[in-house]
């Protein structure tokens, strides 16, 4: 009963935190299911929105325009990551290790340390006009509202013309080209897109706790893949729009999932073998599912 | 010179220059279509058929030459910008269309040839309307499909799909590149049927490789024979109502395609 009990007091901190990694799951989603381009780079570009906003709060710039700033860099480094796939037919996965490594040494130039607080600075979260009793349920409505906005403007964008031919470089590159289709925009404008919502996740992220760090973005990558891996499993990817809601339901579940393991009293430093196991499970059991059927014909990435 | 649908001239493409493998796959080849011609491609197998048809549709730079279509050079035009005069079905019927997308959204894109994207909505009732008249001439059924994943349907209904998507919007060149070949002879005879009358009806300026020497002689209004590189031979009119299998099999150059395509 303690565990239970220790879990539902635990819910309203893990919702916030889930509504904000759902922006890096959406980051790590949208390379890698639209376009087929499997990325890395939200481990460099969650700590780069993250340290851009610190900077920018610091300076007296307004948060919301702060996060904005920090979507543009991560935008920005996105964009790096596709140039170099798409110039020097680097293999995506090493592109992405590589503009992330090199992040490590921007974030800390940018922050001028490696630790900022941004403490006393006013936060998105400030702008709330009523009291809840916590501050946790404050965020929870707007990293939400955030989370929402962005769910309801991806549907409506892939489901415009532009929209519909991003899908389509994904799905076949060649016969996009052949239609017309510029392979190269469409690769720099998603994996910019994504770049732009890990740093917008980096941004709430450290609006949140009060303080960036160079370190930040450390293993967010393998959260955001368990937590996508548990929401195409629970909601499916058949359609545009479940895919689009697999990232949001899966930060959630994941963070409920690894908020149990910590009221069962697993210690925080176990964490990242949990999560590694529920990646593993979630990848594992189509396939141990099949074992008996015909192998599934494999998703063809890029290289 | 008179203005040509297609005017192919001295192309020419080594692969591997400067290596034991070199090939001159285009060795100087050069080929007009007018508005309307419909031309056949043969060859043996490593005649440069295919490399032609990737020349002409800007998937393979060439090293010299030129590719005029409507007479404008668009030698160094990219695959995406030649999209708007050039549509094309290969053999592969994987090749041709998206297949995580839907029969609706796979008919927009082939629009987008003409109309690059913009930020409206993408499947409005008037296309998903228009998309279910094309589809319905193929009498496969498609039209009551159209959102239906391509991933779903069979090798012979995703070639016809990227059929009715090719010559949507009236290309002003049509490359076909064996596009029948990858399916059983019920399907391929559907898929053929479909695309002489698309090419009849709409007047499209087509060339179609294929290595049946019978489909050569039945359509079309010329037999191109590739060799080596180059036109081998160019016959039309008169002269092509007179070809049979068997003159056509003696014209290759070489001795195992005779024996495998004079069986």
């Amino acid at each position: 009963m303690d565990v239970f009990n220790l879990f539902l007091s635990l819910v309203p901190v893990t919702l916030a935190q889930s509504l904000i990694l759902s922006f890096v799951v959406l980051a790590v989603m949208i390379p890698f299911r639209i376009l087929s381009f499997p990325d890395l780079t939200s481990e460099g570009s969650y700590p780069l929105g993250g340290c851009v906003c610190a900077v920018a709060l610091l300076a007296g710039i307004p948060p919301l325009l702060a996060l904005a700033l920090a979507a543009a860099a991560g935008f920005l480094a996105g964009v790096v990551t596709a140039v170099i796939h798409l110039r020097f037919r680097i293999h995506t996965l090493l592109a992405g290790i590589l503009v992330t490594t090199m992040l490590y040494s921007i974030n800390l130039r940018v922050m001028g340390k490696a630790n900022l607080p941004i403490f006393g600075e006013a936060k998105i979260y400030d702008f709330f006009p009523f009291d809840l009793g916590s501050i946790n349920y404050t965020k929870i409505i707007i990293a939400g509202l955030f989370a929402l906005l962005v769910f309801v403007m991806l549907n409506l964008w892939f489901r415009t013309e532009r929209g519909i031919a991003m899908r389509a470089v994904g799905s076949n590159p060649d016969m996009s080209e052949a239609q017309g289709i510029s392979v190269w925009k469409a690769t720099i404008g998603g994996v910019g897109m994504a770049g732009a919502f890990a740093a917008i996740g980096g941004g709430l992220m450290v609006q949140s706790q009060g303080f960036s760090d160079a370190n930040m973005g450390l293993g967010i990558l393998i959260n955001a893949l368990a937590a996508l891996m548990i929401g195409e499993a629970l909601v499916g990817k058949q359609t545009i729009t479940r895919q689009l809601a697999a990232p949001f339901v899966g930060a959630f579940a994941y963070y409920q999932l690894i908020s149990l393991c910590l009221a069962a009293g697993l210690p925080p430093s176990d964490l990242k073998i949990a999560t590694g196991v529920f990646v593993l499970l979630m990848l594992a059991g189509p396939e141990l599912r099949r074992a008996k059927g015909p192998r599934a014909a494999q998703e063809a990435f890029r290289e | 010179m008179t203005e040509h649908a297609l005017n192919v001239i001295a192309a020419r493409k080594t692969f591997f220059p400067g290596t034991a493998d070199e090939k001159i796959a285009l060795n100087d080849l050069s080929l007009s279509l007018a508005a309307g011609d419909f031309g056949i491609i043969i060859g043996s197998n490593g005649a440069g058929k295919s490399t032609m048809l990737n020349a002409i549709s800007g998937a393979l730079p060439l090293d010299s030459g030129q590719v005029l279509i409507n007479g404008q050079d668009v030698t160094r035009t990219s695959v995406d910008r030649r999209a708007k005069h050039v549509a094309r079905v290969f053999q592969d019927p994987m090749k041709g269309t998206a297949a995580s997308m839907t029969i609706a959204e796979n008919m927009l894109l082939a629009e987008m040839r003409q109309s690059p994207a913009t930020l409206h909505k993408g499947l409005t009732k008037a296309r998903r309307d228009r998309y279910r008249d094309l589809l319905a001439q193929l009498h496969l059924g498609l039209e009551d499909r159209l959102e239906t994943q391509v991933s779903l349907l069979s090798g012979g209904q995703r070639q016809s799909l990227s059929l009715v998507m090719a010559v949507s919007g009236e290309p002003d060149l049509l490359l076909l590149d064996e596009h029948t070949a990858a399916l059983d002879p019920r399907t391929a005879a559907i898929v053929l049927d479909a695309t002489m009358r698309a090419v009849e009806a709409l007047k499209l300026t087509t060339l179609m490789v294929t290595h049946n020497m019978q489909h050569a002689i039945d359509y079309g209004t010329r037999i191109i024979m590739l060799d080596a590189g180059r036109v081998k031979s160019d016959i039309s009119g008169a002269a092509k109502a007179k070809c049979t299998v068997q003159s056509l099999v003696d014209q290759f150059a070489h001795k195992s395609d005779h024996m495998l395509l004079g069986a």
